[in-house]
């Protein structure tokens, strides 16, 4: 491959696409990236992967029809033919008109997006950062019985994005993390627990404590029992909350709303959640694994309020969605690789802290489930905001823990969780991109048998 | 793409420091897809994505390297970084590659990338027309979305084995949006092969946007689902969500041998009633999840998981075998180079019993009938499984009442197979993609109409979560759950 420079085969294949008869405007999108990822198991290593991956996405603009292709071919040859396609499919495009590539901005905000020491880690000590981890949770309790995976990685990319209309930036960015999954054993019965942590510093990393949480995740589960149906409290543990923020992050996007596919569609200014729930998407945020200087489309990213205490501020916008609007990109063009055209998404997306301390949101229950694992929240229904999703977790009588409980099913509607929510913990924590604190829930369905 | 000689020289270099096995997966794969929504062909993009994947085992450890440089010095790189990462030592190994021919073939006789682009896109118009005429006032939004892969791969390995395969995979999906005063539901369907646009033939457009915009449609007047224990009666044109999670991902070897299945040291023994038998069969002509090699190079081959009420075999790839000291039955399956191979389903069925259908309804006295199923999830460590229910209807002494919306069915996979107490004669396939450890591959599954009864309610294993409690009418309740599938 040459040592050209990324922002450089940008720029060419921009140049290429807009010499292409009939074509008005072109952007591409440069990717090169390096991934590391290491499994360990009983102390040695179960498998170790290395990423070398780069790519190339090309937009291109024939008056107002867009057609997209992506390569993973730097060769000229590559190109071209990439550039055909994406005509080619631009062609057979509804005609649309706002579509439009962002101009050169004023600046870029100045966000931490490498951290250098994590270039010069080598792969032991990466090795021994998952080997920790393992240990850690074994210490934890005899009960321990399988690791199924204690892993680390880390990523870096370069990113190169230039357009027609003169854009041309690049930066570079990285990331690392710990990840493990495991299960407790007793009596013939097992159970689950697992941890994660993704952070821009490889120092802040500390893999004792997730192999810890994991641990308590699962050991606290055995000797799990049904309970029947019942209306009940609910305490959602953060990761409950984030997997809930999962199903809402689309319905806050301009493009849900504008394709009638957002339960929030019109209400803008409205009471949408309890007066304790703000939301927030920020792609600026010191330390956010999401952060960046700019989206996919080389518009500078953002802090966006989009619920504040229960209110409905507005939506995320990528350039396209911004102009059908008649507002501004909140700068969350986002791609999820070279492999596809900016949609709108989220970066770091979060339900900012409340005062409550977590654990004595249990102390004024009479009884309730604090929900410590949901299962099926992917099949929830954005559009309605409908959900119903096996859970698990532990039951509580007079405001403290009684025993765990599974195969339970919690059914309803999120915007009506929304409402109920009746104390937010200050315990933020973020599981990559999106965070949340433990949150108390009133008066939700819960069936068992 | 590669020839043998390189193949072989880049064996060599992986295992120049050790190891005992290598294998080099190379893959060139072109992309279309199209999305119609608002009655606009919104989104047309097309992919050329190419690279290899080289992996080194060495004992219990595994070292695995991709890159989308397929020049000999980028190849030899990444073998000489997965050779690195294992070995200290060094080893001269050479191979003498032998082709392996295919025991099962899957023509092509409408190859997706010799259809015009005007002409795909004339049928997801087609499909949005249809979609709408169903109701033109409650139907709000149709998403229509077509896509074809041309998938070209050659597989190389230190014992020898040189496989070169093409698959094809076309797919077609809608979903339809209704509304009617505060009430969202939604219809889905889909359907995939590994062919062509021949699959067009078998299934129609236009009927399948009717389909799922008459299902959004008559959702809007569904009751609340009733919550809790009950029996339930899955139709086998419900599809096969029940058995992909209950019971065919604990039976995949990786998570067996890890000990995080239920289904761990059970082989010879009993796990369901006899009259449950499960198959998984990649070889099946026109389904989703075949092939004619897996993704390591073996051959495709059915394998009997279950065989009356008794465990008889997991799923493995290359790897879980060794460490039983046998062969691979042909489930090593990976999403692409850029993922090392695991034990996966392909086909996986439940076999038709002799059970009338119809009948079986017909002995039910209060319960709910499920005429399509969505998406799921289980947990193999513990069996718990969940799934939605697209489509379903309160039984009422035997007969198909109400519609229902908004019910999800709970349970845990080896207790629901061991109280199966009726098997259809009837079998129906449903498409999806299922996710593992980060790779979505495309499967398909079925099973026949089962019925789950019993006079006692701890004999019955299914429980139906929705927000009417069983018995009572909720008043407070106006919205429901409906599910999609993903």
């Amino acid at each position: 491959m040459s040592e050209r420079s990324l922002l450089d085969i940008a720029r060419d294949a921009v140049e290429k696409a807009v010499s292409t008869s009939g074509v008005t405007m072109a952007e591409a999108y440069v990717k090169k990236g390096r991934d590391i990822e290491i499994d360990v198991r009983d102390g040695t290593i179960e498998t170790i992967k290395s990423a070398d991956e780069h790519g190339i996405g090309l937009r291109v603009f024939c008056g107002n029809q867009m057609g997209f292709a992506y390569t993973t071919e730097f060769s000229t040859e590559g190109v071209s033919d990439t550039v055909r396609r994406a005509v080619a499919n631009a062609r057979q495009t509804e005609p649309d008109e706002y579509l439009r590539l962002p101009d050169v901005p004023g600046s870029y905000p100045d966000v931490d997006t490498l951290d250098p020491d994590l270039l010069g880690r080598s792969v032991e000590e990466k090795i021994d950062l998952a080997r920790r981890m393992e240990q850690a949770a074994r210490a934890f309790d005899p009960c321990i019985e399988v690791i199924e995976s204690s892993t680390y990685q880390d990523g870096v990319v370069e990113v190169a994005i230039a357009n027609s209309k003169g854009l041309a930036f690049g930066y570079h960015g990285g990331a690392c993390g710990v990840y493990t999954a495991l299960t407790a054993g007793s009596d013939g019965e097992s159970q689950t627990g697992f941890a994660l942590d993704f952070r821009l510093k490889f120092a802040e990393l500390d893999p004792e404590e997730v192999g810890r949480q994991a641990a308590y995740r699962a050991v606290r589960m055995l000797g799990a029992r049904q309970h029947g149906s019942q209306e009940t409290s609910l305490i959602l543990e953060p990761y409950v909350v984030v997997s809930l923020l999962g199903v809402l992050a689309p319905a806050l996007t301009g493009e849900a709303v504008q394709k009638g596919r957002s339960l929030f569609a019109g209400r803008v200014g409205d009471t949408v959640a309890s007066d304790l729930v703000t939301i927030v998407d920020d792609g600026t945020l010191p330390g956010g694994i999401n952060s960046g200087p700019c989206d996919g489309e080389g518009v500078p990213t953002s802090r966006t309020v989009l619920i504040e205490n229960g209110v409905l501020n507005g939506f995320l916008h990528n350039t396209y969605t911004a102009a059908k609007d008649g507002t501004v990109s909140t700068g969350n063009g986002v791609r999820g690789s070279f492999k596809g055209a900016p949609e709108v998404g989220t970066t770091n997306l979060f339900l900012a802290p409340g005062q409550a301390e977590p654990e004595h949101l249990l102390d004024e229950l009479d009884f309730g489930l604090l929900v410590t694992e949901v299962m099926g929240m992917h099949t929830a229904n954005p559009i309605s905001g409908d959900f119903s999703v096996g859970a698990s977790g532990l039951w509580i009588e007079k405001g403290r823990i009684s025993y765990p409980v599974r195969g339970m099913a919690i059914a309803g509607n999120i915007t009506d969780l929304l409402k109920k929510i009746d104390a937010v913990g200050r315990d933020l924590q973020f599981f990559g991109g999106k965070g949340a604190p433990t949150v108390r829930v009133r008066q939700m369905m819960v069936s068992g048998s | 793409m590669i020839s043998k000689d390189l193949m072989e020289e880049i064996l060599s270099a992986a295992l120049s420091r050790g190891g005992d096995f290598a294998d080099v997966f190379i893959e060139n794969k072109r992309v279309t897809g199209i999305g119609l929504e608002d009655g606009k062909i919104e989104r047309m993009q097309s992919g050329s994505d190419i690279g290899a994947g080289i992996r080194v085992i060495s004992g219990e450890s595994t070292a695995y390297a991709h890159t989308n440089d397929l020049s000999r010095e980028g190849l030899l790189r990444s073998a000489e970084v997965v050779a690195r990462a294992l070995g200290n030592g060094s080893q001269e190994r050479t191979f003498d590659l032998r082709t392996l021919r295919p025991t099962v073939e899957f023509p092509v006789s409408e190859p997706p990338d010799a259809v015009t682009a005007e002409h795909k896109v004339d049928m997801l118009q087609q499909a949005d027309r249809a979609a709408r005429a169903v109701d033109r006032d409650t139907i709000k939004q149709v998403m229509v979305g077509y896509g074809d892969v041309v998938q070209e791969v050659t597989i190389g390995n230190s014992e020898g084995v040189y496989v070169e395969d093409r698959r094809v995979r076309t797919r077609f999906l809608v979903n339809a949006v209704a509304a009617k005063g505060d009430v969202i539901q939604t219809g889905y369907e889909a359907a995939g092969t590994v062919t062509g646009f021949e699959l067009f033939k078998v299934y129609d457009p236009t009927q399948m946007a009717a389909n799922a915009a008459q299902r959004a449609k008559s959702l809007l007047d569904a009751e609340p689902a009733p919550s809790g224990k009950m029996p339930v009666v899955l139709a086998g044109e419900a599809g096969g969500t029940m058995v992909h999670e209950a019971c065919g991902h604990g039976l995949e070897a990786d998570l067996v041998q890890k000990g995080l299945s239920v289904y761990s040291g059970k082989p010879g023994e009993p796990v369901a009633d006899a009259s449950v038998t499960v198959i998984d069969d990649s070889t099946l002509p026109d389904r989703y999840g075949s092939y004619a090699f897996d993704d390591e190079g073996v051959p495709s081959r059915p394998v009997t998981l279950i065989k009356d009420g008794v465990l008889t075999e997991f799923l493995y790839d290359r790897l879980t075998a060794r460490k039983e000291e046998r062969d691979s039955n042909g489930h090593g399956r990976r999403e692409s180079y850029q993922h090392k191979p695991v034990p996966r389903m392909a086909n996986t069925y439940i076999a038709p019993g002799k059970a009338n259908p119809e009948e079986m309804i017909r002995d039910v006295r209060e319960g709910v009938l499920v005429r399509k199923m969505g998406g799921g999830q289980v947990n193999t460590t513990t069996g718990d499984f969940v799934f939605e229910v697209a489509e379903g209807y309160l039984i009422q002494d035997g007969d198909v009442g109400p519609m229902i919306r908004g019910a999800t069915l709970t349970g845990n996979g080896p207790e629901v197979l061991r109280r199966v107490s009726g098997v259809g004669s009837d079998l129906g396939f449903t498409i999806g993609t299922c996710g593992k450890e980060g790779q979505g591959v495309p499967v398909s599954d079925a099973q026949p109409t089962l019925l789950f009864a019993g006079d006692k309610e701890e004999d019955l294993p299914i429980s139906v979560g929705g927000t009417r409690m069983r018995g009572k009418t909720n008043a407070e309740v106006t919205k429901s759950p409906r599910i999609r599938r993903v």
